[in-house]
């Protein structure tokens, strides 16, 4: 590849974060993920929908290689990030991950105070200079995180004590205090009532302004609230990616109608 | 009868009891099993449970208590001139019990009949001859009162059987009639064997609190005798421990002991703690399925191996080899095979085991959404040990270091063999010393009077290692509660 080339597909994308093609993933001998390309934008929110065990997590997965703590798990295929191929030997799967963070489905806080989970990332990159830099990360982080004003009079009482909605919230502060360029999010929902719910859609729309944000749901209504462009996958394949609203409103594939209409998954 | 016929009479008795119940069950509601409350085994089980079990309690008392009575009572019979202290007292009265159980033997052998045991007198027979011929021998001539009383025992004996073998028929007897006439269709025989099963895991369970119990009173009581006849102070501050000191000038200082107890197991804690630590988290955290499957087991083998091979291990082949390194011939450090040090590192290998498989476990106990999570943000693998995985699991692993320490504390094997027996309050780790235990094995065994001093500080000694052990068990309790971490 010429520099020529490398240059125009940088302006022909320019607004491209993540690339994914033809990607394959197998476990043991499953094939999860077959086929799949995938273009991402930078500061939209993309959200991959599909019926249990289509393979949307997986996927999701791929984007920072956790998938590289199974054993088992192989990938193929091409994923580009800002066109740098992030399964290349020479890129660091650990420094990935730092640019492309990663939110759970169940609330981790780490066991330490509230102070110390968001430090965490920041700590361990080397982001800040002195506590006072320190300080005021923790501090921006949880305010974009929208949980500051409940935890600014204990930051040091352990995470684990929030509750579930907090701890969600508090992990997505976390996530952000590295300041990555993509947020994963593998239903970060689910564990949550709709109040907590609600608080979080609200974030990761926020969270839209500085960052390329996918979401995997198994709520449609959420994709459609949230999400700008909406993914749907079936048994591994990638059925249909289109902007949200057409998706919701006009779906080229039967498949996609009958699911979101309630009829298959 | 004999207490182990009995016991076989009962036996048969609920055995009966479980066929007639269960075949009663069954007749009272004209054999449709439908009808019953429970399945026909359980109004079977209550009827032999409750023969069995009240009769072979009263008869397990009775067998304990018996003697115990008669015994008391035959000594009141005992002319006070024949000793002067407790102690003589119970010369004297094994002195009766053997010649009771010899007129036994004698009679059994049909030397002299029944009645001819009882009207035996030493004027007329020589009592020690004649319980010579059947086996029993007697250290001297029976004194007449010694043979009235074993004659009295014997005598109360026989009544004694006889009495508990009617006591006991009848409370057999009675709890199977009462079972036999509870049994009817509409009874919840079920719910009856299931509270005598509770009340059987009750009894276990008081059985070994009550034993601890029993334990720790005595260590208490004999303890305060100790101290009743060596000043408390000179126990617990003394720095010279010397049992047989010329002219009574005895010293029993327990420093020295506790000293060489704390620093054998501090160096032992100093090899067992990093190296356990270490395997666990590599085996939990880096090492592939296969190894993990092969080095964990064979980690554990450790732990079965016998502690005086350790002490072996100890005595020929660390203590030389650290002899050639430290000793004349090296550093000078070091005057013979035996040391805090030789004991310590080899109580360290016998505690890695301890440490790493209980580390193992609790590592992997911390859930794996701790680890995404970290690896989520850009940690890598060693940051995610150190940093969330070790933290989590501190509270546990503190618990087991712990635990590693009560052990080395109560270790003794391995400090006779390794670290000899000299009781010396000193710093260098190459100089012989001696531990707590190592002293109450020295005290007890050999010969000496069981109430003196110098065996009863065996009890002030093993008083101070359960305090200290206790002390350390509550300790890691007490961080294992504070500091865990509440996992959904």
């Amino acid at each position: 590849m010429n520099d020529m080339t490398k240059i125009e597909r940088a302006l022909e994308m320019n607004d491209m974060k993540i690339s994914a093609k033809n990607v394959q993933v197998y476990y043991g001998d499953t094939h999860a993920i077959k086929d799949v390309s995938v273009e991402i934008e930078d500061k939209t929110v993309t959200a991959f929908i599909g019926p249990s065990g289509c393979g949307k997590s997986t996927f999701l997965r791929c984007l920072n290689r956790m998938n590289d703590t199974i054993d088992i798990c192989r990938v193929e295929g091409d994923i580009l990030l800002d066109g740098e191929d992030i399964y290349d030997k020479r890129v660091d799967p650990v420094q990935l991950r730092a640019k492309v963070g990663m939110v759970f489905q169940k609330p981790n806080p780490f066991p330490k105070s509230i102070y110390d989970n968001i430090a965490y990332g920041p700590r361990i990159h080397g982001l800040a200079r002195n506590k006072a830099e320190l300080d005021e990360i923790v501090e921006k982080s949880l305010r974009r995180g929208a949980i500051w004003d409940e935890v600014k009079d204990r930051l040091h009482a352990p995470g684990t004590g929030l509750s579930g909605g907090q701890q969600q919230r508090l992990c997505i502060a976390r996530a952000v205090a590295t300041e990555p360029e993509v947020l994963l999010m593998d239903e970060p929902c689910s564990a949550l009532d709709p109040i907590a719910t609600a608080q979080v859609e609200e974030l990761i729309d926020e969270l839209r302004q500085s960052y390329s944000v996918v979401i995997v749901t198994h709520s449609m209504q959420q994709a459609a609230r949230v999400s700008q462009k909406t993914a749907f996958f079936h048994l591994g394949n990638l059925v249909e990616y289109d902007d949200t609203t057409k998706i919701f409103t006009n779906p080229e594939d039967p498949r996609t109608e009958s699911y979101i209409t309630g009829r298959i998954g | 009868m004999s207490a182990f016929w009995l016991f076989v009479i009962i036996l048969a008795l609920a055995a009966l009891g479980f066929i007639l119940g269960r075949s009663r069950a069954i007749s009272s509601v004209q054999g449709d099993r439908r009808l019953l409350h429970s399945l026909p085994n359980y109004y079977g089980f209550n009827v032999a449970m409750l023969a069995f079990v009240p009769a072979v309690l009263v008869l397990g008392a009775w067998v304990i208590i018996q003697p115990m009575m008669i015994s008391s009572q035959v000594s009141t019979h005992i002319p006070a001139a024949l000793y002067e202290d407790a102690g003589q007292l119970n010369l004297i009265m094994s002195d009766v019990k053997r010649v009771a159980d010899g007129l036994d033997v004698a009679v059994a052998q049909g030397l002299m009949s029944a009645e001819g045991a009882s009207q035996l007198n030493t004027e007329t027979t020589d009592v020690r001859a004649l319980l010579g011929e059947v086996g029993v021998a007697l250290g001297s001539d029976v004194d007449p009162s010694v043979l009235n009383a074993a004659q009295e025992m014997r005598s109360k004996t026989t009544s004694g059987n006889l009495f508990m073998t009617i006591v006991v028929l009848i409370v057999a007897a009675a709890g199977f009639v009462a079972a036999m006439l509870k049994t009817r269709g509409d009874f919840r025989a079920r719910n009856a064997v299931e509270g005598g099963v509770k009340a059987l895991l009750i009894a276990a369970a008081s059985i070994a609190i009550l034993t601890t119990i029993g334990i720790v009173l005595s260590l208490i009581f004999n303890t305060i005798t100790f101290f009743g006849m060596f000043p408390a102070s000179d126990f617990l501050f003394g720095l010279t421990w010397s049992p047989e000191g010329r002219g009574g000038s005895e010293h029993l200082g327990i420093l020295p002991l506790l000293w060489g107890t704390i620093y054998i197991s501090i160096v032992a804690l100093l090899v067992a703690v990093p190296i356990g630590l270490f395997a666990a988290v590599y085996l939990s955290e880096y090492a592939s399925r296969a190894t993990r499957a092969f080095a964990k087991p064979l980690l554990e083998v450790l732990a079965g191996i016998p502690t005086i091979v350790y002490g072996l291990f100890a005595l020929t082949v660390v203590g030389p080899l650290l002899v050639n390194f430290f000793g004349a011939d090296g550093l000078g450090w070091m005057q013979g095979a035996r040391s805090v040090m030789t004991a310590g590192l080899v109580m360290g290998i016998m505690l890695i085991p301890f440490v790493s498989s209980l580390s193992d476990d609790i590592i992997n106990a911390v859930p794996q959404a701790m680890r995404d999570g970290s690896y989520g943000l850009g940690a890598t693998q060693s940051e995610t040990v150190r940093q969330v995985v070790l933290p989590a699991a501190l509270p546990g692993i503190v618990g087991a270091i712990l635990l590693a320490a009560s052990r080395a504390i109560g270790e003794t094997m391995i400090v006779v063999m390794g670290a000899g027996a000299a009781a010396r309050l000193d710093l260098n780790p190459f100089e012989a010393m001696t531990t707590v235990t190592a002293k109450i094995v020295s005290q007890l065994t050999g010969d000496s009077d069981f109430a003196s001093p110098e065996a009863l500080v065996a009890f002030a000694l093993g008083m101070t290692l359960f305090l200290l052990t206790l002390g350390l068990n509550v300790l890691a309790l007490y961080i294992v509660r504070k500091y865990r971490e509440q996992y959904e």
